[in-house]
């Protein structure tokens, strides 16, 4: 069997693939709603399930791009601009995320192409019996698991498994977001841009090299599908260890062999399960369940690299509330630099933006974690434990964070999605009566007030899995009060000043 | 084992939404309190994407006597929670009031008086599409009191107290 399996720390028999979940370490009870709802289980299961999620995004996704070649170039005239950047921005962080995981990889359209090719399929597997290998199979296609795949099917990097790609792919395309947000060619662009690399990746590496590694959407979507209240799992490990297909893995007839990389009796995190349900339909013991699970479940981050994608999204939040949110015009006038031609300026926001995300707020938080572990005194915990463990709480904090911050522009400027609905180019249209209909804010005057408790819950919830950590690396109370201290007054303090920001 | 470790965790959640809810009151207790209401005459410029001034620190009871001219095309004045509308026209001292709650209430004038009967933070916003960063375009009014702010503040330090009480409490890590 020719699998490469260990994407992201998940492997059949890695070091880093932690523990089996069970009720207690997977933190809290599940429903598996496949046995809950029969029809989603049904539903999930048919071979056509994912072709009929993503085909219709594919088709709204062609309707933007043809909306920004050939639409208004205002930004709030044209859909791909307001349906992209307001709706589906605010779905996704406030309701997909943390209700669904990673929901949007099921239906994502950029990696349509390039597993059509892959494949040569859009709904059937190609899967051979092992018995009846004869060597000839290579001759159309590479055989990976019990699936034929086509194109050069090589295997990803060692070197670059890890979300780094993602991090600094993200922090880069988040440069230009003034231009991104409010021209709607530019979103062609990238989004196009995006596509099209997708679908080279898809070519040239198995799987899905592109999700996994160099989407900027599926970074954080990684990271923040810890807190989802939903998961991929196998209901029952034992049944997994006795099981000698492992289709969900190798692949079989009946579904592909995971996308992503991941044997899903050794999964314990959302971060790297698109969602895609060929393991539901693979397994041949009806073994996996979609469950309903608290919020915030998935509590370890495993690198750097995730650590570090914690610490960039804070710091967007951050450099966002204070340039869209904020009345400064000198800062709009830098993110704006084509039209502003501020060059300066806009070198020394990204300068700002960069060391920011990249040194200043991780190094103000490894200095909170240095003294804590000075005061704790001797532990047996390394550096690199404590550090990832206290990372952790940005996880939850960050999630309200982006939603608290996302709200004013879906309730402030919502009115445009029922301009563009009628007049998606921006070209005069009328189709369902609302293309005239005034831009009207919602609420706007009680935004602070829904924002405050956002953050609010957000803070418990950081310093409650904070305080969790400490007890795990520390073991002593008190020990683990002193070492979380410090960090407990950064993520207070870093709360405070979004109050700050939006309220006072 | 559910229900014995169900109990210590009501309890640290009715500690911490205490300590909230002490914190908030006294964040909301300590809110400076503003000076007596005076009459303002305010101007206005604004420009692509911004307004100057771009902060308005007012107090409650305040009124706002004000007038808009804008530096380069025309732009909007939507104030937050105040029922007003603007419309602001490139180097004219004349500029078009209107109520959202009344459509069609449009009239020109040189000045418009608003009374500051809301305290807390208020953006006033672009209305009327003037580029492409228009929908970012904004400034905002702080009316003191500002007891949102203080009480905010409050809140977010009682989560802390409340943790740290709950963490100092004599029983084993969980």
């Amino acid at each position: 069997m020719t699998t490469d399996r260990n994407l992201h720390g998940v492997s059949s028999s890695g070091p880093t693939a932690g523990p089996t979940p069970t009720e207690d370490s997977a933190g809290g009870r599940r429903v598996d709603l496949l046995r809950l709802f029969p029809p989603l289980k049904w539903f999930v299961s048919r071979r056509w399930f994912q072709f009929a999620v993503v085909f219709p995004t594919l088709l709204l996704f062609l309707l933007f791009l043809l909306a920004g070649v050939f639409g208004s170039p205002v930004g709030n005239r044209n859909i791909i601009v307001v349906f992209v950047w307001i709706l589906w921005w605010f779905l996704l962080i406030s309701v997909m995320v943390p209700f669904a995981s990673r929901v949007w990889c099921t239906v994502c359209p950029f990696p349509f192409f390039g597993e059509w090719l892959q494949r040569r399929s859009l709904v059937a597997v190609r899967a051979i019996d092992p018995k009846q290998r004869t060597g000839e199979e290579s001759e159309s296609g590479v055989l990976i698991g019990r699936n034929r795949y086509f194109g050069l099917n090589r295997r990803w990097p060692k070197a670059l498994s890890s979300i780094w790609l993602q991090n600094i792919g993200f922090l880069a395309l988040c440069t230009f977001s003034a231009l991104l947000l409010t021209r709607p060619i530019v979103s062609v662009m990238i989004l196009g841009f995006l596509i099209l690399l997708a679908t080279v990746l898809h070519l040239i590496y198995r799987h899905r090299a592109f999700c996994s590694y160099v989407c900027p959407v599926s970074g954080f979507l990684s990271l923040y599908a810890m807190t989802s209240m939903m998961e991929i799992r196998s209901a029952d490990t034992d049944v997994c260890a006795q099981c000698g297909d492992k289709g969900c893995l190798a692949g079989n007839d009946a579904g592909w062999g995971c996308a992503w990389g991941i044997y899903p009796s050794k999964l314990d995190r959302n971060n790297y399960c698109g969602l895609c349900m060929e393991c539901v339909k693979s397994c041949p013991h009806d073994n996996m369940a979609l469950n309903l699970r608290p919020f915030g479940s998935d509590t370890q981050l495993k690198g750097y690299d995730e650590a570090w994608k914690a610490f960039i999204m804070l710091a967007l939040a951050l450099a966002y509330s204070v340039i869209f949110l904020g009345p400064w015009g000198f800062l709009k006038d830098w993110a704006n630099v084509t039209e502003s031609k501020e060059v300066g300026g806009f070198l020394l926001y990204t300068v700002i933006l960069w060391a920011g995300a990249l040194v200043v707020i991780p190094g103000i938080f490894a200095l909170a974690v240095w003294i804590g572990r000075r005061l704790a005194g001797p532990h047996e915990a390394s550096a690199k434990q404590v550090f990832l463990g206290f990372a952790y709480p940005l996880v939850p904090l960050g999630l309200l964070v982006w939603v608290a911050f996302s709200l004013p522009l879906l309730l402030v400027n919502g009115s445009y999605i029922l301009m563009v609905l009628s007049d998606p180019f921006g070209w005069g249209w009328n189709l369902f009566g609302t293309a005239n209909v005034a831009w009207t804010p919602v609420v706007p005057q009680w935004v602070p007030y829904l924002q405050v408790p956002l953050l609010l819950v957000g803070l418990a919830y950081a310093l409650k899995a904070g305080w969790d950590q400490a007890t795990r690396l520390f073991g002593r109370q008190s020990q683990a009060l002193k070492a979380f201290a410090p960090v407990a007054v950064v993520l207070t303090v870093t709360v405070l000043y979004f109050f700050k920001l939006y309220t006072g | 084992m559910q229900a014995r470790t169900r109990f210590p965790q009501a309890i640290d959640l009715l500690i911490v939404s205490l300590s909230v809810v002490f914190g908030g009151i006294v964040g909301f207790m300590t809110t400076p309190l503003p000076a007596p209401p005076q009459e303002r005459e305010i101007t206005i410029r604004a420009r692509q994407y911004a307004y100057e001034p771009e902060v308005l620190r007012v107090n409650k009871g305040d009124t706002l006597r004000l007038k808009f001219i804008s530096e380069d095309v025309v732009h909007g004045f939507f104030l937050e929670g105040y029922d007003l509308n603007v419309k602001i026209f490139p180097l004219e001292p004349e500029f078009e009031v209107s109520r959202p709650s009344k459509p069609g209430s449009g009239e020109r004038v040189q000045e418009v008086a608003v009374t500051v009967d809301r305290e807390g933070k208020f953006r006033y916003r672009c209305s009327h599409t003037c580029g492409y960063m228009h929908p970012f375009m904004q400034g905002e009014m702080i009316v003191a009191p500002n007891r949102l702010f203080s009480t905010s503040i409050g809140m977010g330090l009682g989560v802390l107290f409340g943790g740290l009480i709950v963490a100092a409490r004599k029983r084993k890590p969980v």
